[in-house]
């Protein structure tokens, strides 16, 4: 079958085109080939709305247009269905009719894409394919093929020089698929040919390559998409946003390093409790936080940098800290609203304080005290060096911020 | 014989890069490295070093639309010359692999190159060598008084070769109407 792609930048006419051979011992080889097409067409279809998929035979009395180019997946897989599987393929003639019929495609900026199913042998010689080759290129006809069936030396030289003639940019990929027990659809769905589809295709293969990868376990989160499709779309989606909630936290956290270079001062003692309760997801302006993802790590980061803090700084933060923790916890928020109220009033502790963090023994012993921190840590490590180069910095500086403080308070 | 003199005779015919329609542009057979905008953008096209090539086969098929209605005059092509090779009768043949045989055809859409010679052009135009330096050639005005899109089918070149080699080309001609439809204004309700 011929499949035959056209496409605009991402969108792509394709058509399917397949052969399948007698020849093919392992008949159970055939079948797919209809499962691998579906594949492909739902990949396709997804990945970019202006899509359209064809799909013809090859194979049999002739050359036939099955489908037309349509983004309507239905019509495809409709056609697949009562598809027979026999004779030797006519390469040359497939390849010309798929060129034609995307020639006639609807939207002429759609980009063309023919994707080649060869499971009987090649009987055109070498140089009638690489003049093939090259006009598919000078017509910028891009050309995927795939070689399955029963293994064949000179099949296989054929369709590389095909390839080879009509590969510009590397828009053309071969892949070699070796007759054996797994399935057709399954060895293709790592290859360029799907893979190249850009982000649309990938969530379609990605939630093939669960299925794929075998049985229930294999599946993300262990639900079957199949099964159950909203409740593997809902831990996604949670997922996914839990992820980027994290990212904008840590982009927050940079950016914010970046405003407040020398803002770095020690604060209240209340930090010390704040520790355990302090969503990870708030992290705070100390620059090396923006790194880790690892939850202890950031805790720590987090206990560390607000007693580091500038107590302006500290407020500023801790203002966006309670919109965000807003909704998950209601300790949190009272403990953030006390630091806040400490660290207004109680400014002769600070002084104090500087002195005591920047007591690298007393840290340590600190940290060795925290559940689950590790002081080898590098992370541990590098902050620990950074809090003794700012702890001087941070009593020059303090004077100034107070002021700003109590006026924010 | 220089460029700047004949176009000088040529009064009122302005260089219609202004107006064309660059997210249409399309060329084919070009190589990737090689492609249209050298041959045919401001400051790529003077520049001898950025050219144009064709990749499969030694024909080209350009596609110009213009986002508005012109007539088109005169069409200059610029070759480069290849000094490559040292035996001197080779060298007369592969001097020039500019483009020789060129036809235009006016606004006629996506053209391939496997429907280019059902229609007849527009024009044709056999270049020289002259008009490979830069020398522009009159095409039949008569045909091309209201031209929405350009398609240059450059059928073979000088040499023979398998690459066609385009060094600028530019279009002269002028505008029909003067209207610029992107700087007119809504007229407000007094």
């Amino acid at each position: 079958m011929w499949k035959v792609e056209s496409a605009e930048k991402y969108d792509e006419v394709d058509e399917s085109a397949s052969s399948s051979s007698p020849i093919c011992r392992n008949r159970a080889a055939t079948i797919p080939t209809a499962d691998a097409v579906n594949l492909i067409c739902g990949a396709k279809t997804q990945s970019n709305p202006e899509n359209t998929v064809g799909v013809l035979t090859m194979a049999g009395k002739g050359v036939r247009v099955l489908v037309t180019p349509t983004s309507d997946l239905g019509k495809i897989l409709a056609c697949m269905h009562g598809l027979e599987i026999g004779g030797e393929m006519n390469l040359a003639a497939g390849i010309q009719v798929a060129q034609l019929a995307l020639k006639h495609r609807q939207n002429k900026k759609q980009q063309q894409r023919i994707i080649v199913f060869a499971g009987s042998p090649v009987k055109y010689d070498k140089k009638v394919l690489e003049l093939i080759g090259r006009k598919l290129k000078k017509n910028s006809v891009a050309l995927d093929i795939v070689n399955f069936g029963e293994e064949d030396e000179e099949k296989r030289e054929k369709l590389e020089a095909l390839l080879a003639a009509v590969n510009n940019n590397d828009s053309s990929h071969i892949v070699h698929v070796p007759p054996g027990p797994s399935a057709l659809s399954d060895v293709l769905i790592s290859t360029p040919i799907f893979t190249g589809d850009g982000e649309g295709g990938s969530g379609f293969a990605a939630a093939a390559a669960a299925a794929a990868a075998g049985g229930v376990s294999g599946f993300e989160f262990g639900v079957d998409p199949n099964l159950d499709p909203e409740l593997a779309l809902a831990l996604r989606v949670s997922m996914e946003e839990e992820r980027a909630r994290q990212e904008a936290a840590a982009k927050k956290a940079a950016e914010e390093a970046a405003k407040q270079e020398k803002g770095e001062q020690q604060s209240t003692s209340q930090d010390a409790t704040m520790t355990e309760n302090v969503d990870p997801g708030t992290s705070e302006s100390d620059k090396k936080t923006h790194d880790l993802m690892d939850d202890e790590n950031a805790l720590l980061q987090q206990a560390l940098a607000m007693s580091m803090d500038d107590s302006s700084s500290t407020v500023a933060v801790r203002d966006t800290d309670m919109s965000d923790a807003s909704a998950d916890d209601h300790d949190l928020q009272l403990a953030l609203q006390l630091s806040v109220q400490e660290g207004a009033v109680d400014q002769s502790n600070q002084t104090d304080m500087n002195k005591l963090l920047a007591d690298q023994s007393f840290v340590s012993s600190i940290l060795t005290s925290l559940p689950g921190v590790d002081p080898n840590d590098p992370h541990v490590k590098d902050l620990l060096a950074s809090m003794q180069s700012q702890s001087e910095l941070v009593l020059q500086v303090s004077p100034k911020w107070r002021d700003s403080e109590t006026k924010m308070s | 014989m220089s460029a700047e003199s004949a176009s000088a005779i040529h009064r009122n015919q302005v260089d219609l890069l202004d107006f064309v329609d660059w997210s249409s542009v399309e060329c084919l057979n070009q190589k990737n490295s090689h492609s249209l905008p050298n041959a045919l953008k401001q400051g790529y096209r003077e520049d001898e070093g950025l050219i144009l090539e064709s990749d499969a086969d030694e024909q080209l098929l350009i596609y110009i639309p213009f986002n508005q209605v012109v007539k088109l005059h005169s069409i200059a092509i610029e070759g480069p010359e290849d000094e490559g090779n040292v035996d001197p009768i080779l060298n007369a043949i592969f001097k020039f692999p500019g483009p020789k045989t060129v036809k235009l055809f006016a606004n006629r859409e996506h053209m391939g190159f496997s429907n280019v010679n059902d229609f007849p052009p527009s024009d044709t135009v056999i270049l020289s060598t002259e008009n490979l330096k830069g020398k522009p050639v009159i095409v039949k005005y008569v045909k091309f008084q209201n031209v929405r899109s350009l398609t240059v089918f450059i059928e073979d070149n000088q040499s023979g070769s398998d690459i066609t080699k385009v060094q600028k080309i530019v279009l002269y001609g002028t505008t029909v109407e003067t209207t610029d439809m992107k700087s007119l204004k809504k007229i407000e309700d007094h």
